[in-house]
């Protein structure tokens, strides 16, 4: 088999499928056949890839044609500067923003002032300053200008994202055939075809699992999906008279959590209820937490939820969603033997649920006792190994531990320790060589800037308007 | 915090000790640190690196150390990268060059639209669309101006230098900064009773230095690292079985040209590096496959001038310390562990070394988690190195001794087995963050040794191999250009007010 006669095929809608099929369209020689086959509406887990994005996100769509314009104009995106926490591991609330490399004065990591000083960090980020006043502004080219250290992500709604993708793949050349899937038909350990509910069948060389929680493909090949958690979960969505904050808001309850997310009309709200089995909110979906041990089995690979599923805490299932895909694309089988695509595909896909897991992990563990309605739900007691070495060095000296390719970044993981009450024992040696109050002083000349920038920027609202009445303008169309 | 680690004893001067004080000197340079540093002039130095990494120019801009008087200081050259011969098969040659083959196209990698056009039937190398191979096989040089996603400027580079003179250069560096520099052998250390911890060191004159921190670079023998902690080495030699060298600089005839080279023997290989004044060669090799006698015998009939000196002996056994940081002792160069030079990572393995501690220096005590983190750090990167070079030895076709036989025969750690398996399937190379060889160095080497993918990307199928064809040949046309408006190294080096003007070593009649 030469690569171009692959034959591809897509089984799933929603946003996982949609993506996946539309990013294979584009990647691959128009020689490669690519199928899509999906019933009429998504998977009903949809909802749960979360409602908000890390800033890459932005290439990753924009390279399959959803361009930033497309998102604002045909569809509900807000923007995002992250996450705002509350009652979470402290009275206060923290924010977990996306930030360029922070500030080092002098050449020390930001880290260490803060160890020194006792400051905040927040007041010192121009994402998290900007999200807290609920305003918004893209950053400038310029890296002199403290709005260029903001990033941002988007405020978004899974099934609007799918038509957005869907409406992109109708006018391409993939083959989608609308209709239930009902079963595959097996050779040995790989799948020859998937049937659809009137009996057709669909034949292909490699099968994308994006059916989500049904595992249609996947279910049959015996890849084992471990369950670390059961929660349940459910959406509401209520108009708003103006776009909220630019940043999605998660609240720690009596039973879990729910997520607030800001869109163009409305505000959609995601409760998470980790009290798994109470029939008592009927209309929530049971969610089983976990992963696949293996997301490529035989000629199959698992995208999106039919693989993993997490809690959409930060934007980790978009995060994982894209790198599944962006994984598929790097790894397109060469030649029948897929041998080496299949082992490399599990080992990055390994890494990536091990880091996402490490980082959700220690959102549930409270460096200091936790004040509030934060409630952890049963988790292992110690930590992960990986995880203990980070947390233990963080706490040692503000060494911050980093793994091969984590999804997130440095700056996340500070935000994350300081914002669950980490705090380490003691400062660089390099901040030594500064008193005290010059220290102060280094924090306060920031403080001020990111203050002055911050209040001056549009709220998120204002801004989105305008910006939306610039990209409606006929030069852009 | 005025109490805690103030005292710092540096056990040994050479390349990682000056290195080691220069970088601690200068980055606490407003703190009360006491440094001191220990050598004597009746220990000779190793001097094995004498070629060195791109990154070797962060460690010297980070000191704010000037580029020409740096060089012309240690009589350096440039380097753009490191020429193998007879590695693959005997009479192959290739480069591997510091810098990307091509640039991306669409996000997708060059090389993979040349093994595109290579199974279409192309014949083209990749190394023609490589800026620095080009330029280091005509001895040209610049130093790239543009921005690095440009042809001509796609590259980096490293130095080839006089490491004694590095050392020097630092030690007059680090005096300024405020190191003490002691004379003396070191014949005795002080354990506490109680901790363990070294409490100090005695010299042979019976003057006493204590200290709170000892960092030991004392070389091969780890003078406080094993001889008094008894740390433990990991043995490696069951993958990088040589283990004896031979070295002895030259007369340089010509122009100096910029990059080393490694060409592979039958029981080991031979160095050749050029400096402005003379050229250092050596010769490792397995003991097992090769006498003494006739390995010196192979280095001197090869030279490509007189000799300048009488050979040196060197003994080593590949691996690493078991804790790279045990108690109140850092090890860094040779004391730390040992890795052939094949790819230039001695001194870089010096400053990742100094880089790591300078991050997990010591505070109000030694504390072992910050030991454990440095050997976290540290292990990785002597592991990731061994890997690289392990591949030059098994990416082979000879069989012509009983030394390639052996490595033809061996079974790979997992984590190499994996990287080849991947890049012959599709060229597909396997990345990772922290590790120094990035993407184009294991291509250079892999298809340098004739490692040839069968298939490649399925993604460069959206591509016609007619405008693939289009396409590479303007990058092929843009670098030629590039490389044709660089001049020579030696002109360069006059130019850049680089040269040292000091005669060429002769050998002495």
């Amino acid at each position: 088999m030469k690569p171009d006669e692959l034959t591809i095929v897509v089984c799933g809608g929603g946003l996982a499928g949609s993506l996946a099929a539309l990013a294979l369209a584009n990647a691959l020689s128009p020689d490669v056949r690519i199928v899509h086959v999906s019933d009429s509406g998504e998977p009903a887990d949809d909802f749960l890839y979360g409602s908000a994005t890390a800033p890459d996100c932005h290439n990753f769509l924009h390279a399959l044609g959803l361009d930033e314009r497309t998102l604002l104009l045909e569809s509900n995106t807000a923007f995002s500067y992250g996450t705002d926490f509350r009652q979470w591991a402290a009275p206060e609330p923290w924010m977990l923003c996306h930030h360029a490399p922070f500030p080092a004065p002098d050449g020390i990591p930001l880290r260490h002032f803060l160890t020194r000083t006792g400051a905040a960090l927040a007041p010192l980020l121009i994402s998290a300053q900007a999200a807290a006043l609920g305003r918004f502004a893209h950053p400038p080219e310029n890296p002199q200008h403290p709005l260029s250290r903001a990033e941002y992500g988007y405020q978004f709604v899974p099934d609007e994202w799918a038509e957005l993708a869907d409406r992109l793949a109708a006018g391409s050349r993939i083959e989608r055939i609308r209709e239930d899937l009902a079963g595959v038909e097996r050779h040995g350990d790989l799948i020859r075809a998937v049937r659809t509910a009137t009996g057709k069948s669909v034949c292909g060389d490699l099968f994308i699992d994006a059916s989500g929680q049904n595992r249609h493909c996947l279910g049959p090949l015996s890849s084992q999906f471990r369950t670390t958690r059961r929660i349940r979960a459910r959406v509401e969505r209520s108009a708003t008279p103006h776009l909220g904050p630019p940043c999605r808001m998660v609240e720690a309850t009596a039973s879990g959590w729910s997520a607030t997310t800001q869109l163009q009309d409305s505000q959609l709200k995601i409760h998470i209820d980790a009290s798994s089995d109470d029939d008592t909110a009927p209309e929530s979906l049971p969610f089983s937490l976990g992963r696949l041990d293996e997301a490529w089995v035989g000629n199959c690979v698992g995208v999106g939820h039919a693989a993993w599923a997490v809690e959409p805490l930060t934007p980790a299932p978009m995060m994982l969603l894209q790198r599944d895909i962006e994984r598929l694309l790097e790894l397109v089988p060469a030649s029948k033997n897929m041998a080496v695509e299949r082992r490399e595909y599990n080992r990055r896909f390994n890494n990536d649920l091990k880091h996402v897991g490490l980082f959700h992990d220690a959102l549930y563990r409270p460096g200091s006792p936790h004040v509030g309605a934060f409630a952890p739900p049963d988790l292992a007691n110690s930590p992960p190994e990986a995880l203990q070495r980070k947390i233990t060095q963080f706490e040692n000296r503000g060494a911050l531990v980093s793994y091969d390719l984590d999804p997130f970044n440095e700056e996340d993981w500070t935000q994350n320790h300081i914002g669950m009450g980490r705090s380490p024992r003691r400062h660089d040696r390099q901040l030594d060589a500064i008193s005290l109050e010059q220290a102060e002083q280094t924090l306060a000349t920031l403080r001020t800037s990111v203050e002055q920038v911050a209040s001056r920027m549009p709220p998120h609202h204002v801004y989105l308007a305008r910006f939306k009445a610039y990209l409606e303008k006929p030069r852009h169309a | 915090m005025a109490a805690g680690i103030s005292r710092i004893c540096i056990v040994g001067g050479g390349t990682a000790g000056w290195m080691s004080a220069a970088a601690i000197s200068h980055k606490f340079k407003n703190i009360d640190l006491d440094i001191t540093l220990i050598e004597s002039d009746q220990i000779g130095t190793v001097g094995v690196g004498e070629a060195t990494l791109p990154h070797i120019r962060f460690f010297n801009r980070a000191l704010g150390i000037e580029e020409a008087p740096f060089m012309r200081a240690t009589e350096a050259t440039f380097k753009l990268g490191i020429e193998f011969c007879d590695w693959g098969r005997i009479g192959d040659r290739y480069i591997h060059p510091f810098g990307d083959y091509g640039l991306p196209i669409d996000n997708l990698d060059f090389h993979q639209f040349w093994l595109r056009q290579q199974q279409a039937g192309g014949t083209g190398r990749l190394d023609a669309y490589s800026y620095p191979i080009l330029a280091a096989e005509q001895g040209r040089f610049r130093i790239p101006a543009g921005r690095n996603d440009e042809i001509g400027s796609n590259f980096g580079y490293a130095y080839q230098f006089d490491a004694g003179l590095y050392a020097a250069f630092l030690r007059q560096f680090s005096e300024r900064m405020g190191t003490r520099r002691l004379e003396g052998k070191v014949t005795q250390a002080e354990r506490h009773p109680d901790s363990g911890d070294i409490l100090a060191v005695r010299l042979e004159d019976g003057s006493r230095i204590e200290a709170d921190l000892f960092i030991d670079c004392s070389g091969f023998r780890g003078l406080l690292i094993e001889q008094e902690l008894e740390t433990g080495y990991d043995d490696w030699s069951e993958w990088l079985p040589c283990n004896r060298a031979v070295a002895v600089p030259c007369e340089t005839h010509g122009e100096p040209v910029p990059y080393t080279r490694a060409t592979a023997r039958k029981a080991g290989w031979q160095w050749r590096i050029p400096l402005q004044h003379r050229t250092g060669n050596g010769h490792v090799y397995w003991n097992e496959y090769i006498s003494d006698d006739e390995a010196t015998h192979q280095l001197m009939s090869t030279l490509e001038g007189p000799a300048l000196a009488e050979p040196k002996q060197l003994f080593f056994k590949t691996g690493r310390r078991r804790k790279f940081w045990n108690r109140n002792v850092v090890s860094i160069g040779l004391a730390a562990g040992f890795l052939e030079p094949l790819e230039s990572t001695s001194i870089h393995l010096i400053q990742e070394g100094i880089t790591a501690l300078i991050e997990l220096f010591p505070t109000d005590r030694v504390d072992p988690l910050d030991a454990d983190e440095y050997n976290e750090r540290m292990g990785l990167n002597f592991e990731r190195v061994r890997d690289f070079l392990l591949l030059h030895y098994v990416a082979t076709q000879r069989d012509d001794s009983p030394m390639w036989r052996h490595f033809r025969h061996l079974k790979l750690p997992g984590s190499l087995q994996e990287r080849i398996e991947a890049w012959l399937t599709r060229g597909y190379v396997l990345k990772y963050e922290f590790g120094v060889f990035l993407p184009p160095s294991w291509i250079a080497v892999m298809l340098g040794q004739n490692l040839v993918p069968e298939h490649h990307d399925p993604r460069v199928g959206r591509y016609s191999i007619a405008d693939i064809n289009g396409m590479l040949e303007r990058v092929r046309l843009d670098t030629e250009a590039a490389v044709a408006a660089t001049p020579t190294q030696a002109a360069f080096l006059t130019q850049y007010g680089a040269a040292s003007g000091s005669s060429p070593r002769a050998a002495r009649a």
